[in-house]
């Protein structure tokens, strides 16, 4: 069936070198939003994969600064909460790698066993990270990268705690749920907070507690603040999703400017295939001037445009989509999920990204043809065929 | 269609171009009647009006004033969309350059003038067929125009041109780029369209050889006919 769209694709291919170019240049622009996308929506994914049971306490003026340990105590004793338990951000580096990062914790072992159930350890090995202080126990997917395996002994590099700190590799964990990182290291509070002069002890960076009913997570949270809005240091309790998204409060800037180069690169695009469509018309003006002479109307010489800025769009958008999975999921996620398994845990193209960018290449397109569009459809006869000389 | 019923009639056509703020007068009241089933020439120095004459009767373009009726229609009054209902139905077009798609085969530039007229796929085939065959190349009919002569170009776009049946065909220098041989035969497929077909034809042209086929031959100088 002879239709706009046959020819305009027919056109498409009479000069494939610049097609190709054109339809390359624009799928590099749809992969590169596909991935700009892809780290916002991982990010807030992060956050999403939060336990919904679990609210989490920390200084009410910034995570960085410390509170004093026995508010576990007090957090333990208020109605709704089940368990809690506590924390310091390490902040340890591998000797060996120092660029390499990975979140170091030191916990309340017994406790943070029971509030983050969805952490998997072999009973044997968990009997082993209890009764050793300077035990450690490290998710799978970190100790391939470190090379680690149960009963190594490894040394970690203070930053916050300097010093050197060797470790017992009491176990390796797995996770049931997205909420644990499975490229993190923990290891016992005591251990640390033993080490430090008398000033420095008995001081706690979070306390995770584990609630008896979510729906009354606000309320719990805004009693514990309540608790301790008569003492010196207050705090701020929220739900781990709030927490883990305040997280990425820290980065927020960094989210926006990524928000704004994924529009730029489509306007990229845009300009890409309107310099394509616009070069097609000019050539083709004699051929327009023909098609009106035997009687086509100006705007199916309009639609002969815009159908050729459609099939590019729509073919550009499948090669971008269609790369966009390897290069994204398969390499670029999986090495993030690896690397950056606390940023990243889920690094996957959402499937609205893929409909957003079809969508947006179709609208591009056809919003790039618009002035070659009017441009055919202004086009006069006689004008266009006195090109045929 | 009798022969003797002027099927172009132009009175006082006068048409000025501007070349920036300056008029330039290019037909200027210009009177002519062409018998229907005529085949004429129109000769004339370059600049002398001729191309613009056949793009006023062809309903490419408009009179600055005067009347011109064409196939029984006013065209010069006509809106753009009009003229090209106007054109779609009455008038076939072959140009110097032939000016076929270079991405359709050769029915499927034959076909192109009827995708205006709403037939199916099988019908515009069957039309395609029927006008190759005239110009004699129905077994060339699936070959892209870049794998055919000349002057087989010149014979599908003659093909393209009577298609859909026209009152009229105007014909822009058909010989200009062909060499003496292929010249002759399009000649005589156009010829066999006047007698056979009983086609108006409104040639324009340069050479004379061409322009003894024509029934008629006006010289056209200075926007006057001479």
């Amino acid at each position: 069936m002879m239709n706009f769209i046959r020819i305009s694709a027919r056109n498409l291919l009479r000069n494939k070198l610049r097609t190709t170019l054109t339809v390359l240049g624009a799928s590099v622009a749809i992969i590169a939003f596909v991935m700009l996308r892809t780290v916002l929506s991982a990010w807030s994914t992060a956050a999403d994969f939060a336990a919904k049971d679990r609210i989490a306490t920390r200084h009410k003026v910034s995570f960085v600064i410390t509170m004093p340990k026995n508010y576990v105590d007090q957090i333990r004793a208020v109605p709704g909460v089940k368990s809690a338990t506590y924390a310091i951000w390490f902040g340890g580096k591998n000797p060996k790698k120092p660029e390499q990062f990975f979140a170091t914790m030191a916990f309340d072992a017994p406790s943070m066993l029971e509030v983050f159930d969805e952490l998997v350890l072999a009973p044997d090995q968990q009997q082993a990270f209890l009764a050793d202080k300077q035990g450690a126990i490290i998710g799978d997917v970190l100790a391939r990268q470190l090379g680690l395996k149960v009963g190594d002994r490894f040394t970690l590099q203070g930053s916050i705690y300097p010093g050197d700190w060797p470790l017992n590799i009491t176990g390796i964990y797995t996770a049931t749920k997205k909420s644990i990182d499975r490229s993190s290291m923990f290891f016992h509070y005591s251990y640390v907070n033993d080490s430090l002069p008398p000033d420095r002890q008995d001081q706690i960076g979070w306390i995770a507690s584990r609630i008896d009913d979510p729906g009354r997570g606000p309320a719990i949270s805004a009693a514990i603040d309540q608790m301790f809005d008569v003492k010196d240091i207050q705090t701020t309790t929220m739900s781990e999703r709030a927490m883990n998204l305040s997280f990425m409060g820290m980065i927020s800037s960094l989210l926006k400017a990524l928000d704004v180069i994924s529009i730029i690169i489509l306007f990229i695009m845009m300009m890409i295939l309107g310099n394509t469509i616009a070069m097609g018309v000019r050539e083709r003006t004699r051929e327009y001037g023909v098609l009106r002479a035997i009687g086509f109307p100006p705007a199916s010489i309009a639609w002969f445009v815009v159908g050729e800025a459609a099939v590019t769009g729509i073919v550009s958008g499948i090669v971008g989509l269609a790369l966009s999975f390897p290069i994204v999921e398969l390499g670029l996620g999986r090495l993030l999920e690896e690397n950056m398994g606390a940023w990243f845990p889920y690094f996957r193209i959402d499937p609205k990204t893929y409909v957003m960018g079809m969508g947006l290449a179709l609208v591009l397109a056809l919003a790039a043809s618009i002035v070659p569009a009017r441009n055919a459809f202004r086009l006069q006869v006689t004008d266009a065929l006195r090109r045929l000389a | 269609m009798s022969t003797e019923s002027p099927i172009v009639s132009l009175k006082e056509i006068r048409k000025t171009f501007f070349r920036g703020k300056e008029p330039i007068t290019v037909l200027d009241g210009l009177s002519l009647e062409i018998p229907a089933g005529s085949f004429e020439a129109l000769m004339g120095p370059s600049g002398s009006g001729k191309s613009t004459l056949l793009n006023l009767i062809a309903g490419l373009d408009r009179p600055t004033s005067g009347s011109a009726m064409v196939a029984g229609a006013n065209i010069g009054k006509m809106s753009d969309g009009d003229l090209a209902k106007f054109r779609s139905g009455n008038i076939g077009f072959i140009f110097q350059a032939y000016n076929l798609l270079p991405v359709l085969t050769a029915q499927e530039n034959v076909e192109l003038p009827l995708l205006l007229h709403g037939l199916s796929s099988a019908e515009r085939k069957k039309r395609a067929q029927t006008a190759l065959r005239v110009v004699g190349l129905e077994d060339r009919s699936h070959h892209d125009p870049r794998q055919l002569s000349g002057g087989q170009e010149q014979r599908v776009a003659i093909a393209r041109a009577i298609v859909n049946d026209p009152t009229i065909i105007v014909a822009d220098e058909p010989t200009g780029d062909l060499d003496r041989k292929s010249a002759d035969e399009i000649l005589n497929l156009m010829d066999r369209l006047n007698k056979e077909f009983k086609k108006t034809i409104l040639m324009v042209t340069h050479d004379p050889a061409a322009a003894e086929r024509a029934t008629v031959t006006r010289k056209l100088d200075k926007g006057q006919l001479r």
